[in-house]
């Protein structure tokens, strides 16, 4: 069986949760000399990302953000020890529902490859190719392949279930959950999302949401109870709140809120929606903040360029991507994936509380724009709102391979984005997880040149219309 | 079966053209959920979308991109350059993710005045079923106010029956083809299947007697091995040609332009709309159906069986993320089945990949012994 290829100790959720276990004994803050310390001993892939991580404007808010996803990771040990389920989920599905659950912990497949991928050495490459050597196609999106490719060598830990809220907006990710739950022998629970905005749509989105929750109780043996629900959302609102809050920090300039930031902001939206860690993090990053905004601070003499980022960022050089970058005056005001419509869910009672979890389904990442009934429509309207509000320069859009729904209405969108709020877009071409494809330094040039001459460009014939 | 071959791969074919001349109405489709009986209840032409194997995607490539399918880019090519402009509407459906971008791109440019998105679930159930049944309902109610015509129930049965009958001398034609040794070949198979679903019931069935009684005194065919080709949408004639002319005939299959389109369409409701539904939706047999696989691997052992094949090709579309994946749960479950298999990523209507598939196809072959 392919799956003896790789040991215990060699797989991916195993070698993130023995590294991340080691935060717990990590001090809130550290000194320069502490950080150089620990660099040292560290290797290369993972010193690139914790030196980018420890820069000291961003240190405190990092080691909080760190210690919260150890949490998370740890909860999952331990749940699974005191014999609860595992309930592995899609980034576009929310933590909060399986918080909900006494007996569930929730973990999330895209998350654990950003972990792995900032975290190993050899980053997430070999659970990729142990994928395709099992004959699955390249052309796969590696945020959720390279954490199943390490499920698939079956000496993972291993989830209990999976949920599935991909079918209507990615084919990619619904496959490849769906078959990782058949290869591992574990139930899957769908969440169908029909490419309909009508209010027929959202009825029977409801209803199959109901029929998920109806799917899962009786998995878990275990019946919502609505007091933990209302405990639980409760602080998932609270965290939305703190999230809106951190979101209005964005729109000044230059940016005070470090490009990072809005990557830990859905870490943790990703991993700890419901949960005391989340608000804890969040109101640290909105602290820091608003201190940077007293201050005056921001990493470079000027902000030359923000750039809103359509679909992804990279997350294989936290250090290139995000602290270089806004260094050299281009603040990353913040991607898809991090920018939200969450509406409090309303607890006054349990059939609210679900409708309010259906209706956050409906608005996650991706669900929203490419599940819905016209892709480019509604990713073209969601751009032209986060544009507006963040005071963007430009769009960027890293061109992940495998996204093909986005791929499919990019050239349609990017017209459109120039035509109604005059912005260039960039089109990169690269993995978002795998460092592979497209080196950093050439998207550091492509970057850079596009902010040299179309933005700059930009500038001089406004400032020539003004004067 | 003359006439048919030199037809059969044109987009504007004979039988549309007089169509046209005569005043009657085109609606395209690109997938096989859409219920075509609909479409021939108002009384317009249902014209399954086709590139056959077309291979210039300039147009294509500036809406789409190059990772999406190559099957959608040539379709979106030729809808761009106006080898389409012969429809009075499309008809859209989310098959898969480069289908939604291929529809919402050339309705984009060219702007239908009848451009309807019928949206099929995901899964087959209760609620599901409810929902498809709805939008059926609302395509009825489109297609009626858009054309100013009337779809009653009765049209409606006697479009499900005129359908019944092409299904019933389509599995006759297949028994043929399946037959040791075959009368028929894969690739006039695929042929029919093209021409056919640009025509109307009635006339589909009357050219299928035609072929029946013309093959049903055939020579039979020589060959090497019989084989079973599966995998994602394509309409490449040329490709079954190709894999033909080696000697391995291709005796079954599982793809939407064959046997995936009209195989099984059970239903049981006597609400037509709700029978369409459950003829549709349940029958649904393509890896964007969840939860279903166990289904699509017992249809595709069985025909495997019943055409006592020696292997099987598992083909799909680079960048095809649903057949791609499905592909490796099929493989090995078709080895467990011990039928051999190869699988064949290919780009559609490549010409440069003809030597690489025949050099493939006589490889797998030789492994078979054959």
């Amino acid at each position: 069986m392919a799956g003896r290829e790789v040991k215990e100790y060699e797989a991916l959720v195993n070698r993130v949760a023995g590294i991340f276990g080691l935060l717990k004994y990590f001090p809130d803050d550290m000194s320069d000399e502490e950080v150089e310390g620990v660099l040292h001993i560290l290797p290369a892939d993972m010193a690139t990302t914790i030196g980018a991580v420890m820069a000291p404007r961003i240190r405190r808010v990092s080691i909080a953000f760190l210690k919260g996803f150890q949490q998370w990771l740890d909860g999952a040990l331990t749940a699974k020890a005191q014999g609860k389920k595992i309930i592995l989920v899609p980034f576009n599905f929310p933590p909060e529902f399986v918080y909900c659950f006494k007996n569930a912990h929730p973990l999330t497949s895209e998350v654990l490859t950003v972990a792995g991928v900032a975290s190993l050495e050899g980053q997430g490459e070999r659970y990729w190719d142990f994928a395709m050597g099992l004959g699955l196609p390249d052309y796969l999106c590696s945020a959720n392949t390279i954490e199943l490719g390490s499920a698939l060598t079956q000496a993972d830990f291993e989830p209990d279930a999976v949920i599935s809220a991909a079918p209507g907006s990615c084919d990619a990710n619904s496959k490849i959950h769906e078959f990782v739950a058949r290869y591992l022998g574990v139930p899957q629970f769908l969440l169908d999302k029909p490419v309909d905005d009508s209010p027929r749509g959202r009825r029977a989105y409801r209803t199959y949401f109901r029929s998920l929750v109806r799917e899962v109780e009786e998995f878990l043996g275990e019946e919502l109870d609505e007091d933990r629900m209302r405990e639980v959302l409760t602080l998932a609102n609270e965290a939305t709140r703190l999230y809106y809050d951190l979101w209005e920090l964005r729109k000044v300039r230059p940016n005070p809120c470090p490009n990072i930031f809005t990557l830990y902001a859905y870490g943790i939206r990703y991993t700890l929606w419901g949960t005391e860690a989340a608000t804890r993090v969040l109101r640290l990053m909105l602290e820091t903040v608003k201190e940077r905004l007293s201050k005056g601070m921001y990493p470079s003499r000027e902000e030359v360029a923000r750039c809103f980022w359509i679909y992804t960022y990279y997350y294989w050089d936290w250090y290139g991507f995000f602290n270089r970058m806004e260094e050299r005056g281009i603040t990353v005001l913040g991607d898809l994936l991090g920018s939200f419509f969450f509406q409090p869910v309303d607890t006054s009672t349990k059939e609210s509380m679900i409708d309010g979890l259906a209706d956050t389904c409906w608005d996650y990442a991706m669900t929203r724009q490419v599940g819905a009934e016209s892709m480019s429509a509604q990713w073209l309207e969601d751009i032209s709102y986060w544009t507006s509000q963040l005071d963007a320069d430009a769009c960027v859009y890293c061109g992940h391979h495998s996204c093909k729904q986005t791929w499919s209405v990019f050239s349609l969108v990017r017209g459109e984005i120039m035509k109604r709020a005059k912005l260039p877009t960039l089109m990169l071409q690269g993995d978002s997880w795998i460092r592979r494809m497209t080196p950093m330094s050439a998207l550091d040039e492509q970057i850079d040149e596009f902010v040299a001459t179309v933005l700059k460009r930009k500038r001089t014939t406004l400032a020539r219309q003004v004067g | 079966m003359r006439t048919l071959q030199s037809q059969s791969t044109d987009i504007y074919t004979d039988y549309v053209r007089d169509w046209k001349e005569k005043g009657g109405k085109v609606l395209g489709y690109a997938c096989v959920a859409t219920p075509v009986e609909l479409i021939e209840a108002a009384g317009i032409l249902p014209y399954r979308i086709k590139a056959f194997g077309h291979p210039d995607t300039e147009l294509g490539d500036a809406y789409l991109a190059r990772f999406n399918c190559r099957f959608c880019r040539s379709c979106l090519q030729l809808g761009l350059e106006g080898t389409y402009d012969f429809l009075d509407g499309l008809i859209e459906t989310n098959g898969c993710d480069h289908l939604r971008g291929m529809f919402e791109n050339w309705q984009y440019v060219k702007k239908y005045e009848f451009f309807h998105y019928l949206k099929v679930p995901h899964f087959l159930r209760e609620d599901s079923l409810d929902y498809f049944t709805e939008e059926i309902q609302l395509m009825r109610r489109a297609m009626a106010e858009h054309f100013g015509t009337e779809i009653s129930d009765d049209k409606l049965r006697e479009a499900v029956d005129a359908y019944d009958e092409v299904f019933d001398r389509l599995k006759r034609l297949y028994a043929l083809r399946e037959k040791v040794p075959p009368v028929i070949s894969g690739a006039e198979v695929m042929r029919l299947i093209c021409t056919g679903s640009s025509m109307m019931a009635g006339d589909f069935s009357a050219l299928l007697d035609e072929v029946l009684a013309e093959k049903e005194k055939a020579q039979p065919i020589p060959y090497k091995a019989r084989l079973m080709i599966m995998g994602s949408a394509t309409d490449e004639v040329d490709l079954i040609e190709d894999i033909e002319s080696g000697g391995a005939l291709i005796a079954a299959d599982a793809l939407c332009y064959g046997s995936r389109s009209f195989w099984r369409r059970e239903g049981e409701s006597g609400d037509p709309a709700r029978l369409l539904a459950e003829r549709y939706l349940g029958n649904l047999f393509c890896p964007r159906m969840f939860t279903e696989y166990d289904k699509r691997r017992d249809y595709i052992l069985d025909t495997a069986r019943r055409a006592d094949v020696d292997g099987a090709i598992i083909t799909y579309n680079k960048f095809c993320d649903l057949h791609g994946v499905e592909a490796v749960s099929l493989r090995m479950d078709l080895e467990k089945a011990g039928i051999p298999v190869l699988v064949l990523e290919k780009d559609y209507g490549s010409k440069a990949d003809t030597g690489r598939i025949k050099t493939r196809v006589q490889a797998f072959l030789e492994r078979l012994g054959k």
